[in-house]
């Protein structure tokens, strides 16, 4: 393979001068010598930022050497290198106190190159580190899930890419990923490279339908019917087999077992970067088979004096579940949205309280909710035969001193 | 090599020697040369000394600087040597020959004289850079300081003494313009500052490494005892501070040379996250504090401006990327402040909870109306709301995934005349900034609550923040 990047290290050894030889620049033997790459590591763990962190074996003679590194077509951020002293290689006579130092560093004209003047009290080969900021070698991360046929649990990979456009190859390179445990893998130039993180079995997941007017909008806005996403809820904690680390923003693609004991494929969602005890929420489709019919029930005004008032607002649900199993729903609503819906148009925070005639059974989720959104959940019995009970509730808020 | 600059003892009699075409002249070389960098400006004060053989009588010396960016009106002749003896009769500038001038000396001897030329030359500069590798814990950090010299000048100076000026200076005219000045009338074939062609800057590239294997080699009788790398003296001067690298340093045009100023192996470092949203947006960021003195293993002289590049060592002795920032002048005894970013493992947020009104105020104006065909009478205010009272209670919500506890410092900023009531032992960093301070725990979530009141319309009397010990009010719809 043509290899159109090329960094190399070289080390000069200056021999001494011979007593006696005035000027010693053309007399002077040269020999140089090109340590290779004894070990490539590269660190992804960083938002943006690629550090390679290579080890390489030098030869030093005592004194002043000169190690020359150079990095021509690649985009290396040479204020980001850092030369680091392991020690002798093997047994060098003598070079248990021994001492090596980087003297300076020289950047010569035009050209992706430097000089360090190193010195070193012993001859021997010198274990050195040299890092830097590579541009070009990016990573990503994806996911496939596959869900059993009950969708009760799921089986989670996590995947890293790794693209290699940083025009230098890297032979058994460890890559360190950020996440999950160090691998090693060879990747080429212009190479892309998938490799599994970990893979979860039995991840319990949740599977939620939500309504919300100001988030999904209508399904018919004619019959003031709400569109009723799916979403498969992935809980990034122990309990639910994760929680070990941070899950990275990535694809997810999700399958699901079916009775014949293949996969089908039954969707596809970005998930969102999700902290430790959070939530992933992937949207998988609509579902057609529960019906919420939303339409605002009552709207009074009651004045307190002047143009101060309280109103009320009552937005009444018929909701039917057509499916076999019973299901929850979620039903929320954006406090603001909804006080500008029933024509209570202002720039000033909604001053909101519960009113009685709300006939969720418990109070809004406290993790969903807050000022700005509430959110309930609805209980919903199975069709029974073919016939769908019909639940209808309530949600009753007070406007407070409006104006 | 060679050289640009020259110093020419012209071995005529008569004057003027400028109108000759037929010349015999010497080259008396450099002896010594020191560099005086200034960081602030594009200036450096050049400080040569050359040995000049002079006749009884007058001595016409030629200076000449081709290709450089020396301003002309800076150079002066200083005898070191006799100086009761040596007399500059005067200096002209030649109309025909630009970048060089003469100076006619009167001699009382015939003899050795020490001279020494300054002038100021644009085109070399240093700057400083720092890197910092934290343990693994991030407890503490070595911390290195580099100072890089790039000289773009034109010339070579080989075995200089180099000093580097820390602090801003003024100058009512830029050096290079001084020294472009004079160059207008240079002809374009003898190519201008850095308009070397390739094969001149390869020679001088490849003399350049053999000068500097030279320079090693000057040292390699004493190749087993341990070499440190040049220490960096450090002094202070008026308002500024002067920095001089050990020995002589070989920076040859078009190159530079970076060498470590300062390797302090222990800073200790104190890590905190900040809100603070007029200086880092809004978002908690993790900071990294540490201070320029000797308790932390530095505070020998201010640190100039320069990059900060942080990276961790792993405990498997690999190193992470961490961040790199620009840092301005540190004093001694000041804190360096830098900025990690947003930490993953940190979750921040501000929950808005309850929103209610009271203290409602208006001007109420009556008007009464009747009914025309049926009896009775209606009474309807037209008042307006004018002022009132706004409450809003939050939830500052932190959660700590790092596996160490974390200390928070937040400011908020609260508009208008308002009361923030919290338990929080909250203290007023401005008069519209509330500042508070936190601990959580790892693994923990911890919602901070408090209330801000905030007089609206004609209720509003002040623009100010008052901080009130107590509790936010209750939010029904969560209790």
């Amino acid at each position: 393979m043509k290899r159109f990047g090329l960094w190399s290290l070289l080390a000069a050894m200056s021999l001494p001068m011979l007593p006696g030889v005035q000027s010693g620049l053309d007399a002077r033997v040269k020999l140089i010598t090109l340590p290779v790459r004894e070990r490539v590591e590269i660190q992804l763990d960083h938002a943006f930022a690629t550090l390679v962190e290579e080890e390489r074996v030098v030869p030093l003679v005592a004194g002043t050497n000169q190690v020359e590194f150079s990095w021509a077509n690649t985009s290396i951020d040479p204020g980001t290198i850092v030369f680091r002293v392991i020690g002798f290689e093997g047994d060098v006579k003598g070079a248990s106190g021994g001492e090596v130092n980087v003297l300076s560093v020289s950047y010569p004209p035009g050209e992706s190159a430097l000089v360090w003047d190193v010195h070193s009290t012993h001859s021997g080969p010198v274990r050195v580190r040299i890092s830097y900021l590579l541009g070009g070698l990016s990573k990503s991360y994806n996911y496939r899930a596959v869900a059993e046929h009950d969708e009760s649990t799921l089986t989670l990979s996590r995947y890293i890419r790794v693209q290699n456009f940083a025009n230098e190859q890297y032979d058994d390179t460890q890559i360190q990923a950020g996440l999950g445990d160090k691998f090693s893998k060879p990747i080429g130039l212009n190479e892309t490279k998938e490799v599994l993180i970990e893979k979860t079995e039995g991840v319990p997941i949740t599977k939620t339908y939500t309504v919300d007017l100001s988030q999904f909008g209508y399904l018919d806005p004619v019959q003031k019917k709400l569109r009723v996403p799916m979403h498969y809820v992935l809980t990034n904690d122990a309990k639910h087999k994760l929680g070990g680390e941070a899950l990275p923003d990535g694809k997810v693609r999700i399958f699901q077992k079916d009775s014949s004991g293949t996969t089908a494929f039954t969707g596809e969602d970005w998930g969102q970067f999700t902290p430790i005890d959070d939530k992933m929420k992937l949207y998988l489709g609509t579902a057609q088979d529960v019906v919420v019919k939303r339409t605002i029930e009552r709207r009074d005004r009651t004045k307190v004096g002047g143009n101060l008032s309280h109103f009320d607002v009552v937005v009444k649900y018929e909701i039917e579940n057509f499916k076999d199993k019973p299901v929850t729903l979620d039903i929320a609503e954006q406090i603001n949205n909804l006080r500008a819906e029933a024509g209570f148009n202002s720039d000033r925070p909604a001053e909101w309280v519960i009113g009685d005639q709300t006939t969720f059974k418990s109070k809004p989720d406290a993790e969903e909710s807050s000022q700005d959104r509430v959110l309930f959940h609805a209980d919903l019995p199975a069709r029974k035969g073919d016939k769908a009970e019909k639940v209808v509730h309530l949600l009753h808020l007070t406007f407070r001193n409006q104006f | 090599m060679k050289r640009f600059l020259v110093l020419i003892l012209v071995l005529s009699v008569t004057l003027p020697v400028f109108a000759r075409n037929i010349d015999l002249s010497t080259v008396p070389s450099r002896d010594t040369v020191q560099l005086t960098i200034y960081n602030a400006e594009d200036l450096t004060l050049v400080r040569e000394t050359r040995v000049v053989t002079f006749k009884k009588g007058v001595n016409p010396l030629q200076f000449s600087w081709a290709n450089t960016l020396i301003d002309p009106t800076s150079v002066e002749l200083r005898f070191l040597a006799r100086p009761d003896e040596l007399t500059v009769l005067d200096t002209t500038y030649p109309h025909d020959k630009p970048q060089m001038l003469y100076w006619n000396v009167a001699s009382e001897f015939s003899g050795e004289a020490k001279v020494e030329i300054t002038y100021f030359t644009s085109g070399i500069t240093w700057s400083a850079d720092y890197t910092g590798i934290t343990d693994p814990d991030e407890q503490s950090m070595r911390l290195e300081g580099f100072v890089t010299v790039t000289n773009n000048s034109g010339e070579d100076y080989e075995n200089a003494q180099v000093r580097l000026v820390v602090g801003t200076i003024n100058l009512v005219e830029k050096i290079e313009q001084l020294a472009r000045r004079g160059m207008l009338q240079a002809p374009a074939a003898q190519g201008g500052y850095g308009g070397l062609a390739d094969d001149r800057k390869r020679l001088m590239r490849r003399e350049a490494v053999r000068g500097m294997v030279m320079e090693a080699d000057a040292m390699f009788a004493d190749a087993a005892a341990p070499m440190a790398a040049k220490e960096i003296i450090k002094e202070g001067l008026s308002e500024y501070f002067i920095f001089t690298i050990e020995g002589s340093e070989t920076v040859p045009n078009q190159w530079s040379k970076r060498m470590r100023s300062f390797d302090a192996g222990e800073v200790p470092v104190k890590v905190q996250y900040r809100y603070r949203a007029d200086e880092y947006g809004d978002q908690l960021v993790r900071m990294f504090l540490l201070t320029n003195d000797k308790g932390s293993d530095l505070g020998e002289s201010p640190l100039p401006d320069g990059i900060v590049r942080l990276f961790r060592r792993n405990e498997s002795g690999t190193l992470s990327y961490l961040t790199a920032q620009s840092v301005k002048y540190i004093p001694i005894g000041d804190k360096i402040e830098l900025n990690l970013g947003v930490d993953p493992n940190v979750v921040f947020e501000l929950i808005d909870l309850r929103v209610f009104r009271d203290n409602i105020w208006g001007t109420f104006g009556t008007n009464v109306r009747r009914q025309f065909d049926e009896p009775g009478v209606r009474i309807e205010d037209r008042g307006r709301v004018e002022g009132w009272d706004e409450h809003t209670v939050f939830a500052q919500r932190i959660r700590n995934y790092t596996g160490k506890p974390i200390d928070l410092e937040i400011r908020r900023a609260v508009d208008g005349d308002a009361t923030f009531i919290n338990r929080v032992d909250a203290t007023r960093h401005d008069y519209r900034t509330v500042q508070f301070t936190t601990s959580v725990k790892p693994g923990e979530t911890r919602d901070v609550k408090y209330e801000v009141v905030q007089r609206m319309g004609s209720n509003q009397k002040q623009n100010r923040v008052e901080i009130e010990v107590g509790d936010p009010a209750p939010v029904p719809w969560l209790e």
